[in-house]
């Protein structure tokens, strides 16, 4: 259908469009003109990204010179698949009904990984080694050896792609994963550098977070993309831990063993490559004197989104003399991995800032901060003039070098923290160096400033206030959008005490309480008998989840819900837990009935959608609060409170309440799905809880289905509840 | 154990119900039961759906799979489940006979992880409602398993002649089934022979049956009560529109008369049905009945499959009763009262005066006579004739004319 949309005319290619989906557009509309952030939360199924693709299209084709180009970047490829889809419907649609397609070209990058069509380096498993592969394939002076000695192996489709695709311009339309594949097989060209190559002329590029946050990769793929853009996040409820984590670096004692290893080879090499050709260290020389020019020359007309791991003043300097000659480096490399080594061996938990672990390094081993800056960037030029193509083989030093120059750069926002054993086994000496970002408007900032609009949207974004405040931005739009639905196809309720009136909660005061936990299985076994299908559970933690199926093992618990359903435990193994998940649809396909009992945070919390019969009920047991007693979240929380001024508690339970919408959001996937969600937790029934959860949950949490007792809740399913499905299916049948 | 009844449960110990909660306000702000609006709406719509001049299949295999599982002890329905569905059962075996004359029922009960058949394939009302009836006794125990049963009720459907439309129904207690394999190939088999399968779940919607049922073009319902319930089995009554890879045939079929041998004294026969029969009753030794045209067998009633040579034995009445499945009375008009308050005041069926409480009346669109909305339900469940269009001459006349022979 064509609508208006504030004066724009939109193509829309379905013949509905649901309320939400308009005002959802109505507001990034507003957005786009005002040329800000925007902030949208819309429940999971409701057509989120048709109604993004097909305004910002149209926004496109009307203001050709304001918006240029859409990012959309998604978490997972299955979900980038669907948005191509999406694309691909949409263009068809333009094509009906005005004869033409747009002239756009939209495609998607991804990793070597999937975009490979290399007969041998395709059948890899691994991404690393795919990557390293293809390196040893198509770096240049693999390429430039080829050249007099042809028995070196080189990549037929890169040669293709390097002699003819660069002239080329892709055709407008879509490309997928598979379009982009079919297309290099017939032409004889790399997917990967076509996609790599254009993205900077595509009108819209659908990847992964991590091409624009990650500071190590947004350097290399994302640098050209013009300041026109408008970049899209979705399922960006996870959005500040994507950013922490790609800035954060965690050592280990392997790491720091395979990176002595690393650095006795590179040794070995540069001696080797003096005997012989001591011309090119000495090129490589006289090229680090006059510095990272080039570099920086890119930068000045700001095409180049700026990489927060290197500063602007590391572009303007030379690299200092200390690291300049290659044995110098080498023997600096080794000093420094030798003091991370005597930091690993500790007794006692140490923290500090960067700036006394600098202090620290300077005194011990005589390393001062500016060569540090440089470290990554000199490991990398070594690298390449040493030609050595597996790049895999370094990965541990190349981190130690990203540790190097974060450490140095950055002063605040960051922490290090030494633990000399994991909290579980105390006895067990496993130490680990944590250099852990706080604050995840670092790696995010540069993404802000560039890009005139970014949208950050998802199903579960409640509270919106803390998004701005722990990013760091001020968004121009911030709105959320509830499902309107012609029936009601949700049931939350908050079950706050068991059949004996004793509370219910994962409090660790009462977690080991054994009436509490006969209580959550009471609760279990009444659901598991009324519920068709599949019901899925989540607690709190393995270690809570363990201990909980341990205890219900002995109450008999699980005989009892084994007679109506079968079980099925998500565990910290991940093949296990696919195994025990691909049983579990099985059984709720044939109609045996399942429970699935999982944990938030987990692999099935975040990736797994449990939609129509997978997931008719959901329980949460208990509020997921983050392990509190992690260190690094201690730090974090005192970095927020400092800087931000958000309360420990407000951070905490905001995170808590997000992992619980978004495990209970898994069950609804759309609007002809049904489901029951049941908040086991006495705490949830509290205010400052009720009212974080998302704006479409909280709108059917009536006040009669707060604090209700497990019979109440098995009460209210059987009489209002079942009535309410089954009227659900009745009016189906219409 | 002699206190296994656990039907008998007082007031006090069932599970507290919010009946205040329970009571709800329709669109109109009035207190009104929402249910019985579901139904009465659902009812209409399928009316409306139905017209004339489809094909439907007239000869009916239908295997009704009854759960017979832990789970119909339940008591959501009074007094039990199981008590609720056989009674419901009874009235539904003697109207489907009523209405589909030549068409014939299996009963098969699942129960402990097996199925079970009680009643074979045959015509006779009376057998199948003493197998239900029978029932009662059996107490409910483990659980269902919907592919034994279906696989049962497929072994015998498989061998019916082409012509003849296969069904089965199934009324699901349960929330689970407990199968030996892979419960989809089974579906694809069932598909495959073109057996309609339809389930009446009487807790929730289960998959793997909402699956079977969209997979061989069944109807799956939910009940809501026991009057949706109910409603919900009265609609498998009607002949379901045959399907596509259904061959047309002819078959033969025998109109005895109902005889009395006379002349000199009547020797005493049993006639067939009765003959292998110990039960006292009906096996009595008499002179007349009906005698089958090909081999002279004899039968006390029709209509019924000959057990010697294996023909269809009806009688014309019944014939006549199956065919207004294929000429229902058309939909009539709705029509709202207040518009029409004037000009009429009574209901052309029943005579009565219509009043504050009709909302909509009814008209008939070919003699167009004015109906309230309880008679024009019952001309279209029971009467399949329009007493408007009967009782005028020259309607009924042309009605006839219309008829388009059955196919």
């Amino acid at each position: 259908m064509k609508l208006s949309v504030d004066g724009l005319l939109v193509y829309f290619p379905y013949d509905y469009i649901y309320p939400e989906q308009y005002a959802y557009m109505l507001e990034l509309k507003k957005g786009l003109d005002a040329k800000g952030h925007c902030l949208l939360e819309m429940p999971s199924g409701t057509g989120k990204t048709v109604s993004l693709l097909s305004l910002i299209v149209a926004y496109m084709i009307a203001n050709p010179l304001s918006v240029t180009k859409l990012i959309y970047c998604s978490r997972t490829v299955p979900e980038i698949e669907k948005v191509l889809e999406e694309l691909k419907k949409l263009m068809t649609y333009y094509e009906k009904e005005r004869g033409q397609a747009p002239k756009m070209v939209g495609l998607v990058l991804s990793s070597r990984k999937n975009m490979c069509i290399h007969p041998q380096v395709s059948k890899e498993r691994d991404g690393k080694i795919v990557d390293g592969r293809c390196h040893s394939l198509t770096a240049s002076y693999v390429r430039e050896r080829h050249n007099y000695d042809d028995s070196i192996p080189i990549c037929s489709f890169y040669e293709g792609f390097d002699i003819e695709g660069r002239e080329v311009q892709l055709e407008p339309g879509v490309y997928s994963l598979d379009d982009l594949k079919e297309y290099g097989q017939e032409r004889n060209w790399c997917p990967y550098f076509l996609a790599r190559y254009t993205i900077l002329h595509a009108n819209i590029v659908v990847y992964s977070y991590h091409y624009l946050l990650d500071p190590k990769i947004a350097d290399v793929v994302s640098k050209e993309l013009s300041r026109s853009s408008v970049v899209v996040f979705d399922e960006a409820h996870n959005i500040d831990n994507v950013c922490i984590d790609s800035m954060s670096v965690k050592i280990n004692r392997r790491i720091i063993d395979r990176s002595t290893a690393n650095i006795q080879l590179l040794e070995q090499t540069v001696n080797e490559m003096k005997e012989d050709d001591a011309k090119k260290l000495k090129e490589e020389y006289q090229r680090l004197v006059e510095g990272l020019r080039d570099a920086s020359v890119a930068r000045e007309t700001d095409v180049v989104l700026s990489n927060p791991v290197l500063p602007d003043e590391v572009l303007k300097e030379a690299v200092p003399g200390s690291i300049r000659t290659a044995e110098h480096f080498v023997g600096f490399l080794k000093r420094f991995v030798e003091y991370l080594k005597t930091r690993l061996r500790v007794q006692h938990v140490v923290l500090e800032s960067p700036a006394s672990f600098l202090k620290d390094v300077y005194q011990k081993v005589c390393i001062e901060r500016k060569p540090l800056r440089f470290c990554h960037e000199r490991l990398a030029s070594l690298l390449r003039t040493l030609e050595i193509a597996d790049l895999t083989d370094f990965s541990p030093l190349i981190l130690i070098t990203h540790l190097a120059t974060l450490v140095s750069t950055y002063t605040k926002g960051f922490t290090i923290i030494v633990e000399p054993f994991d909290d579980k086994t105390p006895t067990v000496s496993n130490p680990i160096l944590h250099f852990s970002c706080l604050d995840s408007s670092i790696a995010i900032k540069p993404v802000f400033d560039r890009f005139q609009t970014v949208v950050i949207t998802s199903g579960t974004l409640s509270p919106l206030d803390m998004y701005p405040k722990i990013l760091d931005f001020h968004p121009v739009i911030m709105s959320s959008f509830t499902m309107t639905l012609a029936r009601p196809c949700l049931l939350p309720m908050i079950v706050s005490k068991g059949n004996d009136q004793v509370a219910i909660s994962s409090r660790f005061e009462t977690r080991e309480d054994v009436a509490v936990v006969r209580n959550y299985g009471q609760l279990l076994v009444e659901i598991a008998t009324i519920v068709p299908d599949g019901v899925v559970c989540f607690f709190t933690s393995y270690l809570y989840l363990e201990s909980v199926v341990a205890s219900w093992y002995d109450q008999g618990v699980v005989d009892s819900l084994q007679r109506n359903k079968l079980l099925f435990i998500e565990t910290q193994d991940a093949a296990e837990t696919s195994l025990a998940l691909l049983n579990y649809i099985r059984a709720c396909e044939s109609g045996r009935g399942a429970v699935l009992l999982s944990v938030a945070r987990g692999k099935v919390s975040e990736g797994v959608d449990f939609d129509h019969h997978l997931g008719r009920a959901v329980l949460m047991f208990g509020i997921p609060y983050v392990y509190t007693q992690s260190r690094i979240l201690r730090a974090r929380l005192e970095y927020l409170r400092d800087q931000f001024q958000i309360r420990e508690n407000d951070f905490l339970t905001f995170d808590a309440m997000r992992h619980a919408a978004q495990c209970v959001g898994r069950a609804i996937r759309g609007k002809t799905d049904y489901g029951i969600m049941i908040f086991a937790d006495k705490r949830f029934s509290r205010a400052d809880k009720r009212n974080k959860l998302p704006k479409w949950i909280q709108e059917h949490l009536k006040d009669s289905l707060c604090n209700l007792s497990t019979e109440e809740a098995v009460q209210v399913n059987k009489t209002r509840i079942f009535i309410f499905i089954k009227v659900l299916l009745v009016s189906d049948q219409k | 154990m002699a206190e296994e009844e656990e039907g008998k449960e007082y007031r006090w110990e069932t599970g507290y119900e919010k009946t205040w909660e329970a009571i709800q306000e329709d669109d109109e702000g009035l207190l009104e039961g929402s249910v019985a609006e579901i139904i009465q709406r659902a009812k209409r719509k399928r009316q409306a759906e139905r017209h004339g001049n489809t094909r439907l299949g007239m000869m009916r295999h239908l295997f009704l799979v009854i759960d017979n599982s832990d789970c119909m002890s339940n008591q959501d329905l009074k007094p039990t489940r199981q008590l609720c569905t056989i009674k419901l059962l009874e009235g539904f075996i003697d109207e489907f006979f009523d209405q589909n004359p030549i068409s014939q029922m299996g009963i098969i009960i699942t129960k402990s992880k097996r199925a079970e058949k009680i009643s074979e394939l045959a015509g006779n009302p009376r057998k199948h409602i003493k197998a239900v009836q029978q029932l009662t006794q059996v107490a409910c125990s483990g659980e269902p398993s919907l592919q034994n049963a279906l696989e049962l009720a497929l072994r015998s459907l498989r061998m019916l002649p082409s012509h003849a439309s296969r069904e089965i129904l199934i009324l699901m207690g349960s929330l689970t089934t407990c199968d030996p394999g892979d419960i989809s190939v089974t579906v694809q088999n069932l598909k495959a022979q073109g057996v309609r399968c339809s389930v009446i779940a009487l807790a929730a919607e289960v998959h793997i049956c909402h699956k079977l049922c969209r997979e061989t073009g069944g109807l799956f319902g939910v009940i809501l009560d026991d009057c949706h319930f109910r409603d919900q089995l009265f609609q498998h009554i009607d002949p379901p529109p045959a399907a596509t890879f259904l061959d047309s045939s002819l078959i033969k079929m025998g109109f005895p008369h109902h005889l009395m041998q006379e002349g000199k004294e009547a020797s005493l026969t049993m006639c067939m049905c009765h003959v292998d029969s110990t039960d006292g009753e009906g096996g009595r030794l008499n002179s007349g009945g009906y005698f089958c045209p090909q081999c002279c067998s004899k039968y006390c009633e029709l209509p019924v499959e000959c057990k010697a040579c294996g023909l269809t034995l009806v009688s014309a009445p019944h014939l006549a009763r199956s065919y207004h499945h294929l000429f229902p009375v058309d939909n009539f008009k709705e029509l709202e009262f207040r518009d029409m308050q004037d000009k009429i005041e009574l209901c052309f069926a029943c005579q009565k005066r219509f009043g504050e409480h009709d909302k909509h009346v009814y008209e008939c669109g070919t003699c167009s006579r004015i109906f309230c909305l309880e008679c024009d339900m019952f001309i279209h469940d029971l009467l399949h004739t329009c007493p408007g269009c009967a009782t005028n001459h020259s309607t009924s006349q042309s009605m006839s004319n219309d008829s388009v022979p059955p196919r």
